[in-house]
């Protein structure tokens, strides 16, 4: 079954680009504009994984991440945080990788393989 | 609660940090930010007056002096200038808590925020301690409003307040703490957590290897919590009250780590009589310099506020 990965970034162009590197590698995806948007999407969505900006308008991506761990269901979704700030691999410490902006995507999809497969 | 805030800054990027949470809480709460830079004489320590370095005669400091370096300052916030308005940027000479200070009092300042430090060498020398800097400890000492430290870039990783963690050792100053850490809990509809960790290093634990002795004191710390603090809550039941035993400024850390704090509130050491001759205590100094969200420490009685 084809891997869902959902983006959660306010910057369209980074999501763009997100969707497009995960299309071309066999993966569907979902997006979240923004953390106070995200749970509503990852109940409806289920993906297999998430990739979160920290820095976003209404809700940072840290406090999406705590909401997210209260669901039973969804707090061992693995999460991969993309951002820009400096220091942001001590942001959520459970993350299974951060990266800072701009990424390699090649670093980013073997990070993404080896932790849901192809 | 916070309608003016001060941010004190060196301009550099060790306060990067604590400029994310100022421009943040601002916008957040629509309070007045002011950007404060206080610059002392070249080398030579901090002085009320500007001295030429290598003559010692003493300079006026035109206006043109000021603005120049109020414009570079400008220009490093200029982002988030331009994101949030009501902003006033201040740089002045002197001793920078003193000005600091200054500024807090004639502001009327609800709230200080600074860095733990303006060092910004990356890696510290094996033989530095990892302390914080004497501006923070001059402005700690003596604020009357609460002070916000942004220890590490990971505490500035924010957004808002929906989890308080108040961390008391039972002092009178931490009875305060809790106090101003209830009303920012009814202020923002938050959760607050109250903790306190029993210290396993030190007597009557030390020489114990019982480790039942350690849970009756937990029980008792439970009690106590109950009464000195949940009695004072009325009916508000979003609380949690835990206790830990091992090395408190370790426990605290990791507490509020694993509880997603976004904000830590904790009282100075409180044994002298004077509040002035107070410095960080140890177990303060290094949650401000560990934590991975803000800490609010203060010293004084908070002004009581018409709004609180």
């Amino acid at each position: 079954m084809t891997k869902k990965i959902m983006i959660i970034d306010d910057d369209p162009v980074i999501v763009k680009y997100l969707e497009t590197i995960f299309h071309n590698s066999g993966y569907i995806t979902c997006v979240a504009r923004d953390g106070s948007e995200g749970i509503d999407i990852v109940k409806r969505e289920k993906p297999d994984l998430i990739t979160l900006d920290l820095e976003m308008p209404e809700e940072w991506g840290p406090r999406f991440y705590r909401k997210l761990s209260k669901e039973k269901e969804f707090k061992n979704i693995p999460v991969i945080v993309i951002s820009g700030l400096s220091g942001n691999r001590y942001a959520i410490h459970k993350a299974v990788a951060s990266l800072t902006k701009p990424f390699d995507k090649d670093v980013l999809l073997k990070i993404v393989t080896d932790t849901i497969g192809k | 609660m916070f309608k003016k805030i001060l941010f004190a800054t060196a301009g550099t990027p060790s306060c990067d940090a604590a400029a994310r949470v100022s421009f943040d809480m601002a916008k957040r709460y629509n309070a007045k930010l002011f950007t404060i830079h206080v610059f002392g004489v070249p080398s030579r320590s901090f002085s009320q007056v500007l001295k030429d370095i290598r003559t010692g005669n003493e300079i006026d400091l035109h206006d043109d002096q000021l603005g120049k370096i109020k414009s570079e300052l400008e220009e490093t916030y200029e982002q988030q200038i331009k994101d949030y308005t009501p902003c006033e940027t201040i740089v002045t000479n002197g001793i920078p808590h003193t000005e600091i200070l200054r500024v807090a009092r004639k502001k009327n300042i609800d709230l200080i925020v600074m860095g733990a430090r303006t060092s910004t060498a990356k890696k510290m020398s094996p033989l530095s301690r990892n302390i914080i800097g004497s501006t923070l400890q001059g402005v700690a000492r003596s604020a009357k409003c609460p002070v916000l430290i942004i220890g590490r870039a990971a505490a500035s990783f924010w957004g808002g307040i929906s989890n308080i963690v108040l961390g008391t050792d039972f002092s009178k100053a931490s009875d305060r703490a809790f106090g101003f850490a209830f009303d920012l809990t009814l202020m923002f509809h938050a959760s607050l957590h109250i903790f306190h960790a029993i210290d396993i290093r030190s007597d009557p634990y030390k020489n114990t290897k019982n480790q039942e002795v350690i849970e009756d004191r937990i029980r008792e710390v439970r009690k106590m919590i109950r009464k000195k603090y949940i009695s004072r809550m009325g009916s508000y039941a979003d609380y949690e009250i835990d206790v830990w035993e091992g090395i408190p400024h370790v426990e605290v850390v990791k507490y509020s780590r694993e509880n997603f704090a976004d904000l830590i509130v904790v009282a100075h050491h409180t044994k002298k009589m004077i509040p002035e001759e107070e410095v960080f205590g140890s177990t303060v100094e290094q949650i401000v310099l560990r934590s991975n969200a803000p800490v609010i420490s203060f010293n004084h009685p908070v002004r009581k506020k018409r709004d609180i």
